[in-house]
């Protein structure tokens, strides 16, 4: 179920009032019904790969924790996304929905058999020896699941391209994967919790729903934000009493967020999916009007998800970070990534590059430490060399941004004089905006024709003025909302407007969502 | 619940309110029927006080915008074009029905030639345009006849009765003013600021739907059962009210790599010949354009003309008049059509 569905805003009143007609006690199974109900109308299969999650990184939180369950109860977890899946198939033939192949529910009991026996080996091992273990094999698991549903075509298909540029032959076969919506969401957040546990810096989640609320939790499950367990968990055990500012707070978040995705993505969309379309003769306008539009299409699109999400928990009382902070308007490389995707940058922060040692050693080892965090973070996006050379992209910026004293200076965040503040966010947004090139090409052969096209400077068959008037017109309103806003550091923070101004705000912005209300487009981090 | 409402919101819903009664009191013509997708009976009429009736964009009925006088002046030849993007042209003065009134008036007859031509209306459409421009007493119907509008008005018929319906998926656009602004944006950014060719490409679902049906032969031969009998009922109504109608057959240009271009009527002059008889008249223009040296200069594409092709029209048109003895006895008076804007 997507956000911009009217099933959606059927489905977040009726649990809203559910949610909070129940004695607090009974709110938790809910959120995870709803959560799972949420998640099953994309695909009642993929539940079982959520559950898998759930389990291993319960079970292995629960034993980093030193409170290590029963066998028992090890056993008949490991074993209930095979029984989901069983269940679904009883389900499917009885009502002639289709069917869950056998094969797959003999794979998920196989693979819960394997991680209990697993799980019993590293117990025994006792010690440190032990934590290692369990994080392994958590660690191991998930990734190998997500490796599994998202990479593994690409590394197939990669490895056989480059035996055959070394001369030999291979003929691997490529198997039909379909990707699970939000998998590189859940999974990083369900690795995260275990990590933090492993560290000690989080404490182990004793109650199962709890945890499986966490890993599943229906506003950010599917594309975020990544969310910590520190953050989340304590809030699932403690789900308090109403207070007028979630309905409040919920709805002026999710009007935002529909704002950004409705009106500002899904209009930008239409010039940046022309102008990269394969079939397209770009020339230099274009390019660049494509690649703008493209720009504010994947910010309105994330950041107006996010928006939703936060909405959406808030009205469950429920506090999700920030995910975006007026990314366009950073300074540099380095500000950039503490105001996109903050989540997942932190993320790859705080388990990937400080653990490699961050910018602690000599300059050589945090360049490689850059490097390896970014083009992981640029895989994480896809199981595509486009990603990895965008992620190539952004690791050079932030290298040079950090080695290069001409840049350093004059993107330096400290900066007094407001010109070259001005100057230095343009030069970073036009850097995002090769970067965005990069990402939104579909191979190699396109993002060379679109660098080509830059030189281009020759009147095309389309003119351009009208369509960047468009651009402009959904735009304006998008950077307007956020000169309001900046000064209070929330994209989304409104209180401090007089309410006349407010209601005014509120009453523009629902008939700028309604003005674009029949485009019915995905959310774009969907895929990943 | 004390401070659940806050000032700012009630503010909020009394704008939103505001709007809707304005939008319903100033703009209920213009958004009347906007969801009936063509399918309204009056919508893109108005009969205005000082006796003229406007033709005008509303209700999925996109008319060139033009006024006339409800009671059709004593001695004037009221001709009405109804039809599809072909006789709606290229632009109100391109089309072959501006034309015509022109010749029509320069042979002395006094003319109102009304462009009610809708891009994309198939035969179920028309036929109900027929419908509301037969009560302003027409001398002359020109009915365009053609079979490759009827997936676009399947598809409008379905979203119309969708509408009407409580399926939430339609609940906000209940709302007059979210309507008003949802079709100002529309007709008035989208479409102006929007290059053709990408607005296109961004219907791809539509586009593949339309192909897809297009190629089911069942399909097809329903579609071009359902306008062989819509046809037949609208000349027997215009023969009731003892209206002269002339049905215009259109025909494609089919080219071939491997052969010249050709005009093909798709069986539909054989339909205009059978339906023709006392007062019913019928030009085929596959058979206008299959006389004219390199006849494929004069479309613009694969169905749609040119200017020079809309006056090859407009003369023919005028010459199946004057052979059918339409225009004798008329003599020259006051009365024309005028373009409201």
């Amino acid at each position: 179920m997507s956000f911009i569905t009217w099933q959606y805003f059927l489905f977040l009143p009726l649990i809203f009032a559910l949610y909070w007609q129940l004695p607090p006690r009974g709110r938790l199974p809910l959120l995870l019904a709803a959560s799972y109900f949420f998640y099953a109308c994309w695909d009642v299969r993929f539940l079982a790969l959520v559950l898998t999650t759930t389990v291993i990184d319960y079970i292995c939180g629960l034993s980093l924790g030193g409170r290590k369950l029963g066998r028992g109860w090890v056993l008949l977890l490991a074993l209930l996304p095979a029984a989901w899946l069983g269940v679904s198939h009883l389900v499917f033939s009885f009502w002639g929905w289709g069917q869950v192949s056998p094969t797959l529910i003999a794979v998920a009991g196989a693979l819960g058999l394997a991680f209990f026996a697993a799980h019993e080996g590293v117990w025994a091992w006792g010690g440190d020896k032990r934590n290692k273990g369990l994080l392994i094999l958590s660690v191991g698991f998930c990734l190998a699941i997500l490796g599994f549903f998202k990479y593994f075509n690409f590394f197939v298909d990669s490895a056989q391209n480059l035996l055959r540029f070394t001369g030999l032959q291979a003929n691997f076969v490529l198997l039909h994967i379909i990707l699970p919506v939000g998998i590189s969401f859940y999974t990083f957040q369900s690795l995260g919790y275990v990590i933090d546990v492993y560290r000690g810096t989080s404490p182990a989640c004793a109650d199962f729903l709890t945890f499986a609320t966490f890993d599943a939790f229906f506003p950010q499950m599917v594309s975020g934000p990544i969310e910590r367990g520190k953050n989340l968990i304590p809030q699932l055990e403690d789900l308090g009493i109403f207070h007028n500012s979630y309905i409040h707070d919920g709805l002026r978040l999710i009007l935002v967020g529909l704002f950004k995705k409705v009106f500002v993505a899904d209009n930008c969309a239409v010039i940046a999916s022309y102008a990269f379309d394969p079939q397209t003769a770009l020339n230099g306008p274009w390019a660049i009007l494509g690649v703008v539009a493209f720009a504010f299409q994947i910010y309105g699109d994330f950041s107006g998800y996010t928006d939703i999400a936060r909405g959406s928990a808030k009205m469950l009382g429920i506090d999700l970070m920030e995910n975006f902070r007026f990314p366009y308007f950073a300074r540099n490389p380095s500000d950039f990534w503490s105001r996109w995707h903050i989540s997942l940058s932190t993320w790859f922060r705080d388990y990937l590059y400080i653990p490699l040692g961050g910018n602690r050693g000599a300059r050589w080892d945090t360049i490689r430490n850059l490097a390896v965090t970014m083009l992981l973070a640029g895989l994480w996006h896809g199981a595509n060399w486009i990603f990895v050379i965008w992620g190539a992209f952004h690791g050079a910026l932030l290298i040079l941004y950090r080695f290069a004293p001409f840049l350093s200076g004059f993107m330096a965040k400290e900066e007094k004089l407001w010109w070259r503040r001005a100057a230095a966010v343009i030069l970073m947004f036009l850097l995002t905006l090769v970067g965005w090139a990069i990402f939104r090409s579909a191979s190699l052969a396109q993002l060379g024709s679109w660098f080509a096209a830059l030189g281009n400077w020759q009147a095309g068959d389309l003119s351009w003025q009208k369509p960047s008037l468009w651009l402009l017109f959904h735009i304006a309103p998008l950077l307007l909302l956020q000169t309001i806003t900046w000064k209070h550091g929330d994209e989304a923070k409104l209180e401090h407007l007089p309410w006349p101004a407010r209601g005014l705000l509120y009453t523009a912005l629902l008939l700028l969502v309604v003005s674009s209300s029949e485009q019915d487009q995905e959310f774009i981090y969907f895929q990943f | 619940m004390k401070g659940l409402i806050k000032p700012a919101f009630v503010l909020t819903v009394v704008l939103i309110v505001l709007l809707e009664v304005g939008a319903r009191v100033f703009f209920s013509q213009d958004v009347s029927g906007r969801f009936d997708y063509g399918y309204h009976p009056d919508a893109g009429f108005a009969e205005k006080a000082d006796g003229t009736v406007q033709l005008f964009r509303a209700g999925g009925r996109r008319f060139h915008p033009q006024s006339f006088p409800k009671e059709r002046p004593d001695g004037a030849f009221r001709v009405f074009v109804i039809g599809d993007s072909i006789p709606r042209g290229p632009s109100f003065k391109g089309a072959y029905v501006w034309q015509l009134g022109d010749e029509l008036r320069k042979n002395q007859v006094p003319a109102e030639a009304l462009n009610l031509a809708v891009a994309g209306f198939g035969v179920r459409r028309c036929r109900l345009v027929l419908n509301k421009a037969i009560q302003y007493n027409p001398s002359l119907i020109i009915l365009h006849v053609n079979h490759t509008n009827e997936y676009e008005d399947e598809r409008e018929w379905r979203r119309s009765q969708e509408f009407k319906g409580w399926h939430p998926r339609h609940w906000l656009m209940k709302l007059f003013i979210f309507r008003r602004v949802y079709e100002m944006k529309l007709e008035r950014v989208f479409w102006k600021w929007v290059p053709g060719r990408i607005r296109q490409r961004h219907a791809l679902s539509d586009a593949d739907a339309e192909l897809a049906a297009s190629l089911d032969d069942e399909k097809t031969r329903q579609w071009r059962q359902r306008v062989e009998e819509v046809t037949r009922e609208s000349v027997d109504l215009a023969r009731r009210r003892h209206i002269p109608i002339l049905l215009v057959t259109q025909c494609r240009l089919e080219s071939n790599p491997a052969h010249s271009p050709r005009l093909s009527d798709h069986d539909l002059d054989a339909l205009g010949e059978y339906l023709a008889g006392p007062g019913v008249y019928h030009l085929s223009m596959k058979q206008v354009f299959a006389r004219v040296p390199e006849f494929e200069s004069h479309f613009a594409d694969t169905g749609h003309l040119k200017k020079s092709g809309h006056h090859l029209l407009a003369q023919a048109i005028f010459q199946k008049l004057q052979e059918e003895g339409l225009l004798t006895g008329l003599t020259v008076q006051e009365g024309r059509a005028t373009e409201a804007n």
